[in-house]
């Protein structure tokens, strides 16, 4: 297979749409006589005549416009302009009317242009000549924006840019145009538009990137690979439309997010990835979502030390790895709270030796959740999460606690200590074993967020040590529950809450039998803390909540 | 006001306004269609001044004093084949294009039955691919470069067509129609731009917008033909806008035409002109009504009876009347529909 540099991928796929539909063009400033500037259309003018090869005058406003308009009447303009930096002139036409014509006309015209343009730095070229611009046209609905790392991607892509029904805004790094070399054949199509690639498959970690800061994830995962850290790198191809399943699969495998762009911080396209882990991904990270990009500066400056400061590199990114692959969980962390009494003794042992216990309970009608749980049940699937009682419960528990703060407590010998955060430490069934995990600040979280906690729990939890700390503790084994237990307050708690299995049963209501949906709820809490009337106060709390639950 | 008319002067001749005077009258049947569209074009006009006036529709641009402009380069174009990129004051010639009365009441309601947008673009952004009227934005006057380039489409594909530009004095003062012209002008790209001249900028009078009267004389700077003509005189826009047509199917490139116009009523419904003209400017002007002398044009021609007038105008008044109420009634576009057509597939 032929080797190809970036330049001469994107030559090849212009050729060939060229030869292949009458109704593609070129055009753009120094693109025919010289052949571009970085001399991506060398060739193409001898070739293809000056009607489809048009050496434009220096007027980026009216090369985008003019494309426009030639768009709208069934021509495939590939406009060029030379550097990202000059685009801005061009803004109007491209934001402000290609991404706009189909939405404004309802479908009835359509905008299938192209507009190329080299961007990047690391070439010496100043604050005009090295900008990324991917950040104000990624905001853009109505054009899509391709932004490619290798020469067969390049390639590709251009060629489905070129088919494609709607405008595209084609991201060329300029520093990959000669550096980067890669195999690429004649007889490859197209590179379907809005699918993210896999470069490097890891299990630590998952870099996220495109064009140039590609080639240097790579690198640094390739040293970080001999410390024993295994880096999934994935080349976005694509910015809009983003891959999204793609980074949200990944992390599900690594747990930790790093975006690496060239672009400045604020508001760049990394933003958007960030809170594409927040929405959808937040149960899996293990550490905060990390960004390695340009610091908000007003340029890339022309001197190299400047310049190798502002920009990210390997090592840049190599560092920020091992910031995090090394970084606490912050979202599932053990929290770090006094234990008073010796360590050598297990929480169980110390459960009954150190705390006086009294236990009540309630029966619980389960009418209204399970009418609720019925009623979103596919929504919560389609998010692969089963929608069971354990999250109500949580959501009950969280919310009786709030109003009886003296609940979510523990005793230290001279004083009564009251937790400012309601973390739940939570034990539930998984298969024939037991997880337990903390579920901090449950109080914080709707049944969605409680429900992925559960899930989280389920699949990352503590199967045989009880993890230190929480304020208060919930156990539902959900159908292999007895019809109720008696749960042990652990040392720090001052309540433990146990639900057991849900029963059908027939209750007098209104005169007649009905039968219901019922489930005990067990309290026991420290009665060196709370008596017997604030532990019936709190589970009629609970009892009430999810009886008239929404 | 008199010295707003006098700046209003002719451009020296040259080869367009040679032509023009060569242009005979169209037949007597096509000055009817024509007093009908501009007819039509004023009584809608009045008729969603009123609405606005009532609180109903959101938005009206009136066309009152322009309507000749847009008729006049209608009927010198070959409706449906050549591309026209209206001002937002033609309704006159979108009308004559094949926009109905109740499309462009649809229009102004927001209505899902709106051809040009579905009740996406306010009303006066008119676009029609099957009528070959080009889909029109808010930014003025981005629409000229788009023209630029369906002209430089059009020759390419060998259809033969032209396409003309309307856009205002405040329009002609922006950099993008210099490119647009620029690069028509290199090109010898058939297409016509057509400059509605009526001396404001909403507020801003032309002294402040520009330092040359003559927008015309602009074309001088880029080797291609312009003229000036009164832009209220149907039959003299006629002339100069086939003539320019002739010019561009001949393959002799671009022309300009500024017409001299006024507009009668404030710019928008959310302009208040008494602060910036004169009551008596705006009524010296009416006297020179568009409509009122094309009339009198047909009447002397004895193309146009007071019999036939009579009938054209109660013709008229019941298609309003129908349009009104049908697109007022009309049903708004299902509320998700603001969900289609960003991309050609959901993405």
């Amino acid at each position: 297979m032929p080797q190809m540099t970036m330049i001469e991928a994107i030559r090849s796929a212009l050729a060939e749409e060229m030869a292949r539909d009458e109704r593609v063009l070129l055009m753009g400033e120094d693109i025919g006589t010289l052949g571009g500037v970085f001399r991506a259309t060398e060739g193409l003018l001898a070739r293809f005549g000056p009607e489809r090869v048009i050496d434009t005058p220096m007027a980026e406003l009216s090369i985008a416009g003019i494309a426009v308009g030639m768009a709208m009447k069934g021509l495939h303009p590939v406009a060029e302009i030379q550097f990202a930096d000059f685009i801005h002139a061009a803004t109007d036409h491209i934001i402000g009317e290609a991404a706009k014509i189909r939405y404004r006309s309802a479908g009835d015209w359509t905008c299938p242009l192209v507009i190329r343009t080299a961007y990047g730095g690391g070439l010496r070229g100043g604050p005009y000549h090295s900008q990324s611009i991917e950040g104000f046209y990624t905001h853009a609905p109505g054009l899509k924006v391709l932004a490619p790392s290798t020469p067969a991607d390049a390639r590709g892509l251009l060629i489905a840019a070129i088919r494609d029904p709607d405008p595209v805004l084609f991201l060329e790094h300029k520093r990959t145009y000669r550096l980067i070399k890669g195999d690429v054949s004649e007889s490859d199509g197209v590179v379907p538009i809005g699918r993210a690639a896999i470069a490097r498959p890891g299990t630590d970690v998952t870099v996220v990137s495109y064009g140039m800061m590609l080639h240097e994830s790579l690198a640094a995962a390739e040293v970080l690979s001999a410390d024993g850290i295994s880096v999934e790198v994935i080349d976005l191809r694509s910015l809009i439309p983003l891959d999204r399943a793609t980074i949200l699969a990944s992390l599900q495998r690594t747990g930790r997010l790093c975006i690496v762009h060239e672009d400045t911080r604020t508001m760049g396209f990394g933003a958007e990835l960030a809170a594409l882990a927040a929405e959808e991904a937040l149960d899996v990270l293990k550490a905060p979502v990390c960004r390695v990009t340009a610091p908000d500066v007003g340029g890339i400056p022309v001197s190299p030390p400047l310049e190798e400061f502002v920009l990210p590199n390997r090592d840049k990114i190599a560092a920020a790895l091992r910031n995090l692959v090394t970084a606490q969980r912050r979202i599932w962390a053990v929290a770090d709270q006094a234990q008073t009494a010796a360590p050598s003794l297990d929480p169980w042992t110390r459960s009954a030796l150190e705390i006086p216990q009294a236990a009540s309970m309630v029966e619980v009608d389960l009418g209204r959740v399970l009418a609720y749980q019925a009623a979103h049940k596919a929504e919560f699937e389609a998010r692969g999460m089963a929608l069971e009682l354990t999250p109500f419960v949580l959501e009950a528990a969280a919310d009786a606690l709030a109003a009886f703060p003296e609940v979510n407590s523990a005793f230290e010998g001279d004083h009564i200590r009251r937790y400012g955060s309601i973390d739940i430490l939570l034990n539930v069934a998984a298969g024939d074993t037991l997880k337990r995990g903390i579920i901090e600040q449950a109080e914080t979280r709707n049944l969605r967020g409680l429900a992925l906690s559960v899930h989280t729990v389920r699949d990352n939890g503590e199967a045989a040590t009880l993890p230190a700390g929480g304020t208060f503790s919930l156990t539902d084994l959900g159908q292999d529950a007895a019809l109720f237990a008696v749960p042990p307050v652990l040392p720090g708690h001052a309540a433990a809450l146990r639900a057991g299995a849900v029963s059908e049963r027939l209750v007098p209501k209104d005169r007649g039998l009905a039968l219901v949906s019922q489930v005990i709820l067990t309290l026991s809490v420290d009665h060196r803390v709370l008596d017997g009337a604030t532990a019936s106060r709190f589970l009629n709390h609970v009892k009430a909540f999810l009886e008239e639950y929404r | 006001m008199s010295t707003h008319i006098e700046k209003h002067t002719p451009e020296q001749a040259n080869a367009l306004e040679q032509a023009m005077l060569d242009i005979p009258d169209p037949p007597a049947v096509e000055l009817v269609a024509a007093y009908r569209w501009m007819l039509l074009a004023r009584r809608l006009d009045e008729r969603m001044w009123q609405l606005i006036r009532q609180g109903k529709g959101h938005f009206a641009v009136p066309c009152q004093g322009h309507e000749a402009v847009g008729v006049g380069y209608a009927l010198a174009l070959q409706r449906g084949h050549d591309y026209i990129a209206p001002h937002y004051r033609d309704l006159s010639a979108v009308l004559a294009y094949g926009i109905t009365a109740r499309d462009a009441l649809a229009s102004f309601f927001a209505r899902d039955a709106d051809p040009n947008s579905r009740g996406r673009q306010p009303y006066a952004h008119w676009g029609s691919q099957r009528l070959h009227i080009i889909s029109l934005q808010g930014p003025q006057p981005n629409h000229v470069t788009h023209g630029v380039g369906v002209a430089y489409a059009a020759r390419m594909l060998r259809e033969g067509s032209v396409t003309l530009m309307a856009y205002g004095d405040g329009g002609a003062q922006k950099g993008e129609v210099h490119e647009a012209m620029n690069f028509a002008a290199i090109h010898h790209l058939p297409c016509i731009f057509c400059c509605e001249n009526n001396l404001y900028t909403q507020s801003v009078p032309l002294a402040l917008e520009s330092s040359v009267v003559s927008i015309a004389a602009r074309a001088a700077a880029y080797g291609i033909s312009g003229v000036s003509v009164d832009g209220m005189d149907t039959l003299a826009v006629y002339r100069a806008m086939t003539a320019a047509a002739e010019r561009a199917r001949r393959g002799d490139g671009p022309s300009l035409v500024e017409a001299r116009v006024y507009r009668f009523r404030p710019n928008t419904s959310n302009d208040d002109d008494t602060c910036y003209r004169s009551r008596e400017e705006v009524d010296e002007w009416r006297a020179r009504d568009p409509l009122t002398r094309f009339r009198a044009a047909l009447e002397q021609r004895e193309a146009l009876s007071g019999k036939l007038a009579a009938e054209i105008e109660d013709e008229i008044a019941a298609i309003v009347d129908d349009a009104a109420t049908w697109a007022e009634a009309a049903p708004n576009a299902a509320p998700q529909d603001a969900l289609l057509h960003t991309y050609a597939e959901e993405v």
